[in-house]
């Protein structure tokens, strides 16, 4: 039970919890008549924007889907033909923004890393015998 | 006039050219980055941070009230005010913070509010270490305390007490609305999560590719970076 409650956002759940009256009942104490239908346009503006902004939210998020396939493929592509490349891609989501980086590291940099290595020891077995 | 007579008139001098440059600009008043960042300078600078459309509005209504000199003043001089490069003079802060609210209408007015509220009002910062199968609970609580900061959240009481009009009558009720969208807002923002975190599960299911996938989620009082793993395997 205690799940379900803390779910963020349950299925079918309305994505404005707060209606349109609310946010007007909450708005309009202590106003006089024309104040009080200035808050009223405004809070319906205010529902207007969110409905717009709920349906850039769908697309960026659908748009971010496609995006990810392409660099799934494309990351797979580059790892069967390249053995060190990195990419670093950028998303915009419904919620913010996703970062994703894929590198990979191949021969060339263990080849390097046991050059050095291998310099290293030759150094301190030289020191060690001059000594 | 000897050398102390020479000393003394530097130093008055000196004294009465701070005094002219801390009442024209605003530039020199000691107190540290807080009482900076509510300048008369500052305040304009984050006034023309306001969206094109918003800005624009109140340029037009600049133009209507002063003039057009000054107005053109104004817009060539406007990425150099917004940029720091120069300090408004009081009597920019003044018409624009002070005189041109009387004039404005609501909206615009709610809209600086609405800017002013998400530039001052104290912003929270998390970092998460997630993963797939238990973000949700790891999240939840963090996004509905984010989210309720909306109707608690206030300007500082300095810029209050300087920009007097935005905590006068039908301000407060912009701001109880305000509040009630914001927090729709945020709502609506991780309304989408369960298909977002579908699609990083889809991603992080490449093991052969290791991605490192971090998400970021920026709400207008706080952000959340997240760090997101593949989901934990579990025996049996």
């Amino acid at each position: 039970m205690d799940e379900e409650r803390t779910e963020l956002v349950p299925k079918k759940q309305s994505l404005f919890p707060i209606s349109g009256e609310d946010i007007v009942d909450n708005a309009l104490q202590n106003l006089d008549e024309s104040q009080a239908r200035k808050v009223t346009e405004k809070a319906a503006d205010e529902m207007v924007r969110l409905a717009v902004e709920k349906k850039k939210a769908e697309y960026r998020n659908s748009a971010a889907q496609d995006e990810m396939q392409n660099l799934i493929r494309n990351a797979n592509l580059l790892d069967q033909r390249v053995s060190d490349y990195k990419i670093n891609s950028t998303f915009e989501t419904a919620s913010g923004t996703t970062n994703v980086e894929i590198k990979k590291s191949g021969a060339r940099t263990i080849l390097i890393a046991v050059a050095v290595g291998v310099i290293v020891l030759i150094m301190v077995v030289a020191y060690l015998g001059l000594r | 006039m000897n050398t102390i007579d020479y000393i003394l008139l530097f130093l008055v001098s000196a004294a009465v050219l701070f005094v002219f440059l801390d009442y024209r600009f605003g530039l020199l008043t000691f107190g540290g980055a807080k009482k900076k960042e509510f300048a008369n300078s500052s305040l304009v600078s984050t006034l023309l941070g306001l969206n094109d459309s918003a800005l624009s509005e109140l340029l037009g209504l600049y133009k209507r009230e002063f003039g057009p000199g000054p107005a053109r003043y104004a817009r060539r001089t406007l990425k150099k005010w917004k940029a720091g490069e120069v300090q408004p003079a009081t009597q920019t802060f003044e018409r624009f913070l002070l005189q041109l609210p009387k004039v404005m209408s609501f909206e615009l007015k709610c809209e600086v509010l609405r800017h002013f509220m998400e530039e001052y009002a104290a912003r929270d910062s998390y970092e998460l270490d997630v993963s797939t199968d238990d973000w949700e609970e790891k999240l939840d609580p963090l996004v509905e305390q984010i989210i309720d900061k909306a109707f608690t959240a206030n300007l500082p009481a300095e810029l209050e007490s300087k920009l007097e009009w935005l905590v006068e009558g039908d301000m407060q009720a912009a701001r109880a609305m305000l509040r009630a969208s914001q927090a729709a807002e945020g709502r609506l923002m991780v309304s989408m999560l369960h298909e977002e975190f579908e699609n990083f599960e889809r991603l992080l299911g490449e093991k052969h590719l290791k991605p490192r996938v971090t998400h970021v989620l920026e709400f207008p009082y706080g952000t959340i970076k997240l760090n997101v793993k593949r989901r934990v395997a579990k025996n049996g």
